[in-house]
């Protein structure tokens, strides 16, 4: 018998490791929603707004880097062909100090608070900072031919760099002492966490999950082999270069070249799949990466117009349309597929051949809810972008609308999370005396 | 040895793998199941372990799969597809 490489059950984190990260990141975003409700339309008036950092970190530590962390927990032991040591640990010692830490954070930055910046410091960071070292541990086993498993280290070293800068950063504001170039590394720090670890991250993922989850064609050898691994160079020039003004926007041309080629490549590939049928999660790619394109021309447009550049309205735009249109609008979607399809897995490899019946995927999580939610996201993201010109009138509508779509994410989440419960109660009762409640609480 | 064939191919995950877990929870004595899918599916395999199933699979020139599966305990069945 021919022996692929393949995991066997015991290997496999349990599904409450994923599960913990999913079912908090929502009430992040939510608390963004009521930080931009308490704050009103003055929230874009500067990028220094204190809101507007607590607001922002509640969005890409909170929302995006909880899912994240998650989803590569659960994605880890598949890519490096290994099971992780102690994965219910692992996640628990970074959800709970994670989770801890970015509470911390964003109360200390909306609020001014130094105090609980002082107890962020240690806590958000050992989180951040003992994960990405055990993503580019674990995938040291990676074959060499993985090119996620590439990606996946190189997006955990921006992870590691992005946080390191983020902690210099706070320790100004916790301990209020004197940071030269301040700016500087604000912007290198806010440049290497959304396009190093989040942009190269999606990057590696997609490879995997587009041609598997949204049946295309692959994505060409070239893009695979040589695309993560270029704008990763790219961006940890950017550091030398922050004194060069003329260097700075020949990288930043080379990179923003880097992400079109990423998000037209993809597109190109979900035209041409295989089953041309309505899919939530196409939409939401799609979305995401229209976004991405939106980002990256206006980014080209301020080089060429310089009082773009000086506009009001250019950094939250730019902001606004990497965090919640790409960033925010793959991620959901790629839970619609995660989340599901875990549920399914996890109840049919315990329920055995003659088991209690399991849902499929659809029964877990409907289509008609998923469909609801992006929708409302896709109304939250225009109104946000809308708010930035006209903030007076439409900043609380999109508030509202923000919130209420992550509200609904949540609960789509906890309805298949629910489900897991459910089912798995009866597979218990079923096999006589609750043989597999060990198993599955592991 | 009778044979049930599944053609699983284009199929959007995870619906390959439960077209196969309920095709084979019907398989009676003596019979085998030939199922088709566009990839390896990785996920599949440790299941059909856990339930008592043996696999062979073959990878198809045009990069497709085809994979026997029988109830372990009985002869494995003949022909293609041989090991890959």
């Amino acid at each position: 018998m021919s022996k692929p490489a393949s995991l066997s059950l015991d290997q496999a984190p349990p599904i409450t490791v994923p599960l913990r990260f999913f079912l908090t990141a929502p009430l992040f975003a939510i608390t963004a929603a009521l930080l931009l409700l308490w704050q009103g339309p003055d929230l874009f008036s500067s990028r220094w707004n204190p809101a507007l950092l607590g607001a922002t970190h509640l969005l890409t530590l909170g929302h995006m880097g909880l899912t994240m962390l998650g989803a590569i927990m659960q994605m880890l032991p598949v890519v490096a062909s290994a099971p992780m040591r102690r994965p219910a640990l692992a996640a628990a010692l970074v959800h709970t100090l994670g989770t801890g830490g970015i509470v911390l954070l964003c109360t200390g930055l909306a609020f001014t608070l130094p105090l609980a910046l002082k107890f962020a410091l240690p806590i958000l960071g050992s989180a951040l900072l003992l994960f990405a070292a055990l993503v580019v541990i674990t995938l040291r086993r990676a074959m060499p031919h993985n090119m996620t498993a590439r990606a996946m280290r190189l997006a955990a070293l921006m992870l590691g760099a992005t946080a390191l800068l983020g902690l210099t950063l706070l320790s100004n504001h916790a301990f209020g002492w004197w940071l030269q170039s301040r700016e500087a590394l604000t912007n290198l720090h806010l440049t290497w966490g959304l396009l190093g670890w989040v942009g190269i991250l999606v990057i590696g993922v997609s490879y995997q999950v587009v041609p598997m989850f949204l049946l295309t064609p692959p994505y060409p050898a070239k893009i695979t082999r040589w695309l993560a691994a270029l704008l990763f160079i790219l961006l940890l020039a950017l550091a030398p270069a922050s004194h060069s003004p003329a260097l700075r926007i020949l990288l930043g041309s080379l990179l923003a070249a880097g992400f079109a080629v990423f998000a037209l490549t993809t597109l190109r590939l979900q035209s041409q799949r295989r089953r041309k049928q309505p899919d939530v999660t196409l939409n939401f790619w799609r979305g995401g990466m229209i976004s991405l394109l939106l980002a990256v021309a206006l980014w080209l447009a301020a080089r060429v117009i310089p009082a773009l550049d000086m506009a009001q309205s250019y950094n939250p735009l730019l902001g606004v349309l990497m965090i919640v249109g790409f960033a925010m609008s793959v991620i959901n979607g790629m839970l619609y597929k995660i989340v599901p399809f875990l549920v399914w897995f996890h109840l049919q490899s315990r329920r055995g051949p003659s088991g209690p019946k399991v849902p499929n995927v659809r029964e877990i999580l409907p289509e008609s809810r998923a469909r609801g939610q992006m929708w409302l996201h896709f109304a939250a993201l225009g109104s946000l972008l809308a708010a930035i010109f006209l903030p007076a009138s439409l900043t609380y509508p999109a508030a509202l609308l923000f919130g209420a779509s992550n509200l609904w994410l949540w609960l789509n989440v906890i309805l298949a999370s629910r489900t897991y419960r459910r089912i798995n109660g009866l597979i218990i009762e079923a096999s006589g005396h609750g043989a597999a409640a060990p198993q599955i609480m592991k | 040895m009778t044979e049930r064939t599944l053609d699983a191919r284009w199929l959007e995950p995870p619906e390959p793998m439960e077209l196969t877990l309920a095709a084979i929870d019907s398989l009676e004595p003596g019979e085998h199941l030939r199922l088709l899918i566009h990839r390896t599916p990785h996920m599949l395999f440790p299941i059909l372990k856990e339930w008592g199933f043996n696999y062979r699979t073959h990878a198809n020139d045009d990069g497709t799969h085809e994979i026997l599966i029988w109830h372990k305990g009985q002869a494995a069945p003949g022909g293609d597809p041989g090991p890959s």
